[in-house]
């Protein structure tokens, strides 16, 4: 197509009116491994798969403790998550520093969009290749939050986003309206079915490749350690959806 | 001649005030806090302005006094209200709490002080949020203290026996405020920067209140002062 005629920048646009180096940008997040969020009124979880390069290597973190009431969850190039990162936690410590208390999520996310924008708007720079999943306790209350590289921002009860993460909203569409009152154990089940459902015929949820992260009211952000993922897999087998609970 | 500093490459330090304002004295009772200040200016040694607010609402639940430097204290509302002001661009409906407040000027103060071009104030923040009182004072160095009661200047010697043998942390409104008046009638006879007419603020969970101001009453009839009797010229 024309499309070459109009990508080399992001100070061009298409006679679509589209800019297509930010929506490439947004391709790159597609391809990252998914993740997920999904709040309830006192808790918000957050599950991803994360990719093992070769059989040598480790597997690569997709969730970092940004403050102890924020984490976020990354899909897409993991070096510029990194940058996003540092930016983050470094905001929450001047925040505390200052005001000696956490900061607000919204204006947090807020500003990485806002950075994000300025990406998109200049010849000689090129958009973040990483969405977010900003999960954060405030005085507003509970809230997950998606970020792309467009500089868009958007708050979300449950989102899913990288590769196959469609299967995973689908998930979500048909039982979202029961995570308001849900528990955390409901929650953390509900966002492992939903990742299970967007692995590959030949892979396996298992406690090396799943990371979840949790957050509460009084629930500082913590990572589930290897013998609770494994426990909480185990209960996925027997795990009804509709009832939320343990059918024998 | 030429007085411009930035000419000279010299850079102005305040280290001496003035127009200054006297004691601040706040208290906390069983519905919020509450903040007393009288009206005066003083221009060193004279009376010069007697009718100065200088209690200031900063936000919502907040509120601001402070003795001292008084050109500081108007800065200090600016800084104050910027802050508030700017939480509203992000259209959260979060704004900072009278504690974030208290921290904000504790360390706006310490960066003065380090750089020996103090804020020439001592701060009282007072503040009702989420059901909580608070009370923060914060001196000329930047010391941040949370208290259930506050003195500043020279209502700090004399003021604290009074606070002390009647108020108590749940008191009601009307007490607390008979205290401070207590306080500034002594206040008046004793500190030479002290004037007689207060002004009250309080903030409770409808909000803050900032009161008329109002004279508080003193007696000078003694018999003494009339009689003069120690004036009597003495013959040999």
């Amino acid at each position: 197509m024309l499309k070459h005629l109009y990508d080399t920048d992001c100070v061009t646009w298409s006679p679509q009116g589209k800019l297509f180096q930010v929506e490439y940008a947004m391709e790159a997040v597609k391809q990252g491994s998914i993740c997920l969020g999904l709040k309830s009124n006192e808790n918000v979880v957050l599950c991803s798969l994360k990719r093992q390069p070769s059989e040598l290597a480790g597997y690569q973190e997709k969730q970092f403790k940004i403050d102890d009431h924020m984490a976020i969850a990354i899909a897409g190039l993991t070096a510029d998550a990194r940058v996003l990162c540092k930016y983050m936690r470094t905001e929450c410590l001047e925040y505390k520093y200052t005001y000696e208390s956490h900061h607000p999520v919204g204006r947090l996310v807020f500003k990485v969009a806002e950075k994000s924008q300025h990406k998109t708007q200049s010849g000689a720079k090129r958009p973040y290749g990483v969405g977010l999943l900003v999960a954060g306790i405030d005085p507003n209350g509970v809230h997950l939050f998606e970020t792309c590289p467009s500089g868009n921002y958007y708050e979300y009860k449950c989102q899913a986003i990288g590769s196959r993460s469609q299967a995973a909203r689908t998930y979500f569409e048909s039982w979202f309206h029961l995570f308001e009152k849900s528990t955390l154990e409901q929650l953390i089940l509900h966002g492992l079915s939903a990742l299970k459902k967007a692995i590959m015929e030949d892979e396996e949820l298992n406690e090396r490749n799943v990371e979840v992260g949790i957050l509460g009211k009084n629930q500082k952000f913590v990572h589930l350690n290897a013998q609770e993922l494994k426990d909480y897999i185990a209960k996925l087998e027997t795990f009804n959806a509709n009832t939320q609970i343990q059918q024998e | 001649m030429i007085f411009n500093s930035e000419i000279s490459g010299q850079q102005q330090h305040t280290t001496s005030p003035v127009v200054t304002g006297g004691s601040v004295i706040a208290l906390v009772y069983n519905g919020g806090v509450i903040v007393g200040t009288d009206t005066l200016c003083s221009y060193g040694s004279m009376a010069a302005f007697k009718n100065v607010q200088k209690i200031a609402q900063i936000s919502k639940n907040t509120i601001y006094a402070s003795s001292g430097e008084y050109s500081d204290f108007q800065q200090v509302v600016k800084e104050l209200a910027k802050i508030d002001r700017s939480a509203l661009q992000y259209d959260d409906g979060v704004h900072p709490s009278p504690k974030d407040y208290g921290n904000f000027l504790a360390r706006l103060s310490y960066k003065k002080r380090c750089k020996i071009n103090p804020l020439y104030l001592q701060n009282v923040i007072a503040g009702f949020h989420n059901g909580e009182r608070y009370l923060g004072l914060i001196d000329i160095y930047g010391t941040y203290l949370e208290s259930n009661f506050i003195t500043t200047g020279f209502a700090s010697y004399f003021c604290k026996a009074i606070i002390s043998n009647y108020w108590n942390e749940n008191c009601t409104l009307d007490q607390a405020k008979q205290v401070i008046r207590e306080c500034f009638k002594v206040l008046f006879c004793r500190d030479c920067r002290a004037h007689d007419v207060i002004q009250l603020a309080y903030v409770d969970a409808q909000g803050a209140h900032i009161e008329e101001s109002e004279r508080v009453e003193t007696k000078w009839d003694f018999n003494g002062f009339k009689s003069r009797a120690n004036e009597k010229l003495h013959t040999q």
